[in-house]
């Protein structure tokens, strides 16, 4: 179990940063058309920041927000997010995922339907990388703890 | 002024290669960590002289963000462990 960090320095630096951590990852996300990033890339700065609290404030702390349950929980919401836009894009007579077919439910024009598409399917692959990455960071944390190799202090 | 910027990066090539000297030989566990420290801010030197001389700046200020960003937490989480786990020998 990672205990609570005794350092002044390192609490407070957490604290400040982390605000600007899940901004820079929401900027990541919405302009990954035309800058560096994507859904993969916000779901992964989502998740270090995620690691970031864990370490300077404990895991304790930390899963009071966010359980293995919640994660796992968020995981499917992801993956149900990106099917699900997929097969709406079916359902309304296109391909998977051809975003165009949206404009008839959304109310917009074609070119800006296939952006709104875009959009809600890397929120969903955000979603899930973060979920994911927060899963394996538990399970690698815990399992060292509960073989009672590594974890002698307490 | 392309050029200076280009002899500028080449010079912190040679340098990332010096803090992965000591990275790799280091006596113990904390010269390692120092040096990966290292490596990781002259990286993000490196990337902003390459955005400079392809003239793409504002995009690799995005990448060295996020490069700056997840050094600084893996350096944390390394401490962590160090710290857990006993093996500093001064």
């Amino acid at each position: 179990m990672i205990r609570d960090s005794d350092d002044v320095i390192v609490k407070t630096l957490a604290r400040l940063l982390m605000p600007f951590i899940v901004g820079f990852a929401l900027y990541v996300l919405m302009h990954g058309h035309h800058s560096p990033g994507g859904g993969f890339q916000g779901g992964v700065i989502l998740a270090a920041g995620f690691v970031l609290l864990c370490v300077s404030f404990g895991l304790q702390w930390t899963q009071r927000w966010m359980t293995r349950k919640t994660a796992e929980l968020f995981s499917s919401i992801g993956v149900f997010i990106y099917g699900g836009i997929g097969v709406l894009c079916l359902i309304l007579g296109g391909n998977y995922l051809d975003y165009g077919r949206l404009s008839r439910v959304l109310g917009v024009d074609v070119a800006e339907a296939r952006s709104l598409g875009i959009l809600g399917v890397e929120i969903g692959v955000a979603l899930a990388v973060m979920a994911v990455m927060c899963t394996l960071f538990f399970m690698i944390f815990t399992a060292v703890d509960e073989s009672g190799g590594q974890g002698g202090e307490q | 002024m392309t050029t200076f910027f280009l002899f500028i990066g080449i010079a912190m090539c040679v340098l990332v290669l010096l803090c992965l000297y000591r990275a790799t030989m280091g006596p113990n566990v904390l010269n390692r960590t120092a040096g990966i420290s290292a490596i990781g801010t002259k990286t993000l030197i490196i990337l902003l002289i390459m955005g400079i001389v392809y003239d793409r700046i504002d995009m690799f200020v995005d990448i060295s963000m996020v490069y700056a960003l997840l050094n600084f937490i893996g350096c944390l989480v390394l401490a962590k462990y160090l710290e857990r786990s006993r093996e500093v020998s001064c």
